[in-house]
């Protein structure tokens, strides 16, 4: 395989994406099937490169200017998340009608998430996250430009941060490469600031932000194309951390920390969709939630909770796709992919949350505890999921954007993929693993039929396909009509919500008391500083005179 | 004494108001820096030097407020500024610094931190210009305190600059 | 002539032809080649002329040419700052050519940062400013047009004429006020009444930037220091242009275009900014790891201030959509493999 063949899951959809400007600025709109086209080559590209060789392949084209060379390499990581980020988007460009500009530009963001995640080295990483998270910005205010959108700042912050990662990378191990960073680079404070640069990527924190917002705009075209290439690139930094660590964090309180952040942010979300108002609500806190319980079985720091991790978040991403697709009004589809959100078995993400919580049991001490604390959070989504098939559907959106047949299709694949989990872990999971961690702790294995870890085995297909079979017996028997829909309450009450409203209105009202405020009157401070004073101008010269004396 | 002159040069014109003060001052302080340069640079360059600002001097007589106009009332701070920056530029010059020619320094100091402080204070155009033409004479003389013997070219700018500054045609400033 | 103010000078020079091709209809080229072309001639001639003492007079007729333009500020007011700058870099340059103690280095040093700040209109020597005066005859020729090649020839004789330890000092003064631009200017950017003088203030605090990177005595600092100023002269300024170009609504509105134009005054990937702010941030850890992580906060300031300013740029039309997108193309693609750039200025 050619190494140039790297180029071709970035460059097949930033030429799509150049096509359609072009005609569109001649006036002629390419539609839907141009921007599939694109978005779906950049999938079978992944799929072209990494299938025939399964190992890492790169390309480095020499220096660009800012002590990073262009690198980019399609190793496990590269396949598993950029499978994540560009199989969801290329669904809803294929399907969702869009203007010509939305095309590009989704286009565009799927180009620059890829190559952030086809990155060689951390810097690279920075630039085309960031390149990402601009244009995800630019979309959803193309779309709308009063709907909820993500903070530009703590995105900004996040890439800034990741960016200073891979120069102290650079000045301190002589690289940024991730498979060339010398293990001793990688201290304690370096790996503080990747991680903050991580939850900032993808806002995995435990209150609510645009993970879980983006799902209330009234249309969720921009939103699900900028959850689907933003919300991955989080997780996948703390994987690649695994990597520049030769296989571990630098300190084992980051992996316990980082796991408490996941289980809170998971229960908090759970909180929070048990009290939805509307099933659009519930819906949107389940992102999130994957997300919590994803960082938890990632953070922990065995290959087995890596698998569980990355299992979980490619359940997650078909979900965006569900999400995206899914109308707002009561129906089978609502009812899977409530079903395939919560992670009824024999659902893939059962099956992936069953191997989260073996996998802190094994990791052992505070690390069990995080599990219990993520069963309980998995109960409360359940509980609010069962509550939300009775809710209302939410404000509505329009036709033409949702296709409940395809939504219904995904949260059914899901729920029957679950008896191939095992499968899905040695093909998809296990190299990933394997990459980043060399050497894991316990050896992952089990073949294609079950799952074996260090103190159990789960036996996939025996148990979760006749699990499988009874639920089709039961549908097919009594349909939905044993589902009765009733306005029931919440299981927990949330505080008001105004909590944090009023704290902000009591902050923005903070005024400097009427004595100070000729000292601290920024206007004067203005006039007096460009007002050209010669007097300030010498006294200025005085005082740099003055301090190159000490 | 040609120092001596460049600072009275500089301190005439920092005192006065007048078109024919501020000529005066900058005549003298012009003669001062040729002579000064001289030993220095050449006799060609103390004559472009001094060619250029005595043109200067000579455009500053027909330009500007009439009268002579020095020490008017209020002049006393800008009278102690003279004092004060000449005793100040005396002791650098002779006191803190050594090497090439001192009167050099003194004349450089002088010329320069006045011509400078005459800017910051005054609004008027005339002023602002026999400053400016101070400035340039002092700048290229500095040039003589470099190593090697300075290029003419300084010198010539400098005297260019002197004599065609007084020619800018000003307008008043205007409300857009 | 210094391959950096050589590059530099390039840039200048496509700034006065994006001035005049995509100046409003209104406008007479004529008199913008003029300004512009004896502007440039006068940058060029700073930049080539073998002796510092011949830049600094040129400074000094620029400055009394730019005075005498018609313009909204007096006479006075506008040749003060180049006068005073040229006063403290000839003493300055005067007390590095005298023998006596060392001090007399470290003020030397300070003439030059202090001459430079002056002559370009940093804090604490910021030019006076009138929001409705014509570009020509405001502040922003020396701060976008000649300050980037007045700077580059001041740090590079600065580097020749100061011994180590002034050299030291001289490096620190510019951090120093590199971070107090910085602060000021974005933070004002934000927070003024006036749109015009945002824009004056958001030059201020990129030059914060360009002030840190000369300081950084590592080879990422010039570098870093030359991105900088080729987002200002290639992307600010064009921007600023158009901005102030007169246009049927008036209102601000931020649509996806505006956020565009926030972005890449921002400093955002993929422009040059962000490519720029990486290599500052290099140029910091290496020297000192505390400095980084003062750039990397004050680099967040800049956000509301862009989101203001990209908002007031309105929907561009037209030719001013075209310079727009131009502006926009080229700094993406430098901000993407700004090596060419690096190498044609020998850094």
């Amino acid at each position: 395989m050619p190494s140039a063949a790297v180029l071709l899951p970035v460059a097949l959809p930033l030429f799509a994406a150049a096509v359609i400007a072009v005609f569109g600025f001649a006036g002629v709109s390419l539609g839907r099937v141009a921007g599939g086209a694109g978005a779906w080559s950049s999938v079978l590209a992944l799929l072209g490169v990494w299938i025939p060789v399964r190992s890492s392949i790169e390309l480095t084209l020499g220096p660009l200017g800012y002590g990073s060379s262009f690198d980019l390499r399609v190793d496990a990581v590269t396949f598993a998340f950029g499978l994540m980020i560009a199989a969801p988007a290329a669904l809803l460009l294929t399907l969702q009608p869009r203007t010509w500009q939305e095309l590009s530009l989704s286009l565009l963001g799927l180009a620059s998430a890829i190559a952030a995640v086809e990155a060689g080295s951390v810097v690279l990483t920075a630039i085309a996250g960031g390149t990402a998270a601009t244009v995800a910005i630019v979309l959803l205010e193309t779309e709308d430009p009063r709907a909820p959108r993500p903070g530009w700042a703590t995105l900004l912050a996040g890439w800034l941060a990741l960016s200073w990662v891979g120069v102290i990378l650079q000045v301190g191990g002589g690289t940024a490469v991730y498979s060339a960073v010398p293990v001793a680079t990688v201290t304690a404070p370096l790996f503080a600031v990747l991680a903050v640069a991580a939850l900032l990527a993808s806002n995995l924190f435990p209150w609510r932000t645009w993970p879980a917002d983006l799902w209330s705009r009234r249309s969720l075209r921009a939103a699900g194309i900028t959850v689907a290439i933003l919300y991955p690139l989080g997780f996948y930094l703390l994987v690649r951390a695994y990597e520049l660590g030769d296989g571990r964090y630098p300190d084992p309180l980051f992996n316990a920390g980082l796991a408490i952040l996941g289980v809170v942010a998971a229960f908090a979300a759970a909180a929070r969709a048990q009290a939805a108002g509307t099933r659009r609500e519930f819906l949107g806190e389940v992102l999130p939630f994957f997300g919590g319980l994803g960082l938890t079985s990632i953070a922990i720091g065995t290959g087995l909770g890596l698998v569980a991790g990355l299992v979980n978040l490619a359940t997650a991403a078909a979900m965006v796709a569900c999400l995206a697709l899914l109308p707002d009004r009561a129906g089978l589809a609502s009812i899977l992919s409530i079903a395939a959100a919560v992670g009824l078995p024999p659902g893939i993400a059962f099956g992936s949350r069953v191997i989260g919580v073996e996998a802190t049991f094994e990791a052992g001490d505070l690390l069990g505890l995080i599990g219990l604390a993520g069963v309980a959070a998995w109960a409360t989504l359940m509980v609010g999921g069962a509550r939300a098939i009775g809710l209302p559907g939410g404000r509505g959106h329009p036709e033409r954007e949702t296709f409940a047949s395809v939504s219904m299709g995904i949260a059914l694949l899901t729920l029957l993929a679950g008896p191939a989990i095992a499968a899905i872990q040695v093909g998809f999971a296990n190299p990933v693993a394997s990459e980043v961690m060399q050497a894991p702790a316990a050896p992952l294995g089990g073949g294609l039929t079950s799952v074996v870890t260090v103190t159990s085995v789960l036996p996939a297909v025996s148990l979760l396909a006749p699990l499988l079979v009874l639920g089709i017996l039961v549908y097919a028997v009594a349909g939905t009509s044993a589902i009765r829909t009733q306005a029931r309450p919440a299981l927990i009450k949330l505080p008001a919500g105004g909590l944090w409203h009023r704290a902000r209105e009591g902050l923005r009202a903070l005024t400097v008391p009427e004595q100070y405020r000729s000292i601290l009157n920024i206007r004067e401070l203005e006039t007096a500083a460009t007002g050209g004073q010669p007097l300030l101008w010498l006294a200025a010269l005085a005082a740099l005179a003055f301090a190159v004396t000490r | 004494m040609a120092a001596f002159a460049a600072w009275l040069g500089a301190s005439t014109v920092v005192l006065a108001d007048g078109r024919r003060g501020l000529a005066l001052g900058l005549a003298l302080a012009t003669t001062a820096l040729a002579a000064i340069v001289w030993p220095e640079a050449g006799p060609a360059a103390a004559a472009v030097l001094g060619l250029g600002g005595l043109a200067a001097a000579a455009r500053r007589l027909v330009v500007g407020t009439a009268g002579w106009g020095i020490m008017p009332p209020g002049s006393t701070p800008r009278f102690i500024l003279c004092i004060g920056g000449g005793l100040l530029a005396l002791w650098i010059a002779l006191g803190v610094t050594s090497g090439h020619s001192s009167a050099l320094r003194f004349a450089v100091l002088t010329v320069a931190g006045l011509s400078g402080a005459r800017a910051l204070s005054s609004e008027e155009p005339a002023v602002l210009l026999t400053a400016v033409v101070l400035l340039a004479l002092a700048v290229s003389a500095a040039g003589g305190l470099a190593e090697g013997s300075p290029a003419i070219w300084t010198y010539l700018l400098a005297a260019a600059l002197a004599a065609g500054v007084g020619w800018l045609p000003l307008s008043r400033p205007r409300a857009a | 002539m210094l391959p950096e103010a050589a590059v530099l000078l390039v840039l200048v020079a496509a700034a006065v032809l994006f001035a005049l091709v995509f100046a409003p209809a209104t406008a007479s080229r004529r008199g913008l080649l003029v300004q512009g072309g004896a502007g440039l001639a006068a940058t060029a001639a700073i930049a080539a002329v073998p002796a510092f003492d011949l830049a600094l007079l040129i400074i000094l007729a620029l400055g009394a040419v730019h005075a005498a333009i018609p313009g909204v500020r007096p006479f006075a007011v506008r040749l003060r700052a180049p006068v005073l700058a040229v006063a403290v870099l000839a003493l300055g340059l005067m007390l590095v050519r005298v023998e006596g103690p060392d001090v007399l280095e470290r003020f030397a040093a300070v003439g030059l940062v202090a001459g430079m700040a002056a002559a370009v209109g940093l804090l604490p020597y910021i030019h006076p400013f009138a929001p409705d005066e014509a570009v020509a005859s405001s502040p922003l020729p020396w701060i976008a047009f000649v300050g980037p090649v007045l700077a580059a020839v001041v740090v590079s004789r600065a580097e020749v004429l100061l011994s180590v330890d002034a050299g030291q000092a001289f490096a620190a003064m510019l951090i120093g006020l590199g971070v107090v631009n910085m602060a000021w200017g974005s933070i004002a950017t934000w927070l003024t009444d006036d749109t015009a003088a945002a824009w004056r203030y958001s030059f201020l605090a990129d030059w914060g930037l360009v002030l840190c990177g000369f300081g950084l005595t590592l080879a990422d600092g010039p570098r870093a220091a030359l991105l900088v100023l080729f987002g200002i002269v290639a992307g600010r300024l064009p921007l600023y242009l158009v901005w102030r170009e007169p246009r049927a609504e008036q209102a601000t509105r931020e649509g996806p275009f505006n956020l565009l134009v926030a972005a890449l005054l921002a400093g955002s990937a993929p422009f040059v900014g962000f490519a720029a702010r990486v290599l500052l941030l290099r140029g910091a850890t290496q020297l000192f790891w505390p400095l980084a992580l003062v750039l990397a906060l004050g680099m967040l300031l800049w956000l509301p201030g862009s989101l203001r300013l990209g908002r007031s740029m309105g929907i561009p039309r037209g030719r001013r959509a075209l310079g727009v997108a131009l502006v926009v193309a080229v700094n993406v693609a430098v901000g993407l493999y700004p090596l060419p750039l690096l190498q044609a200025a020998h850094l």
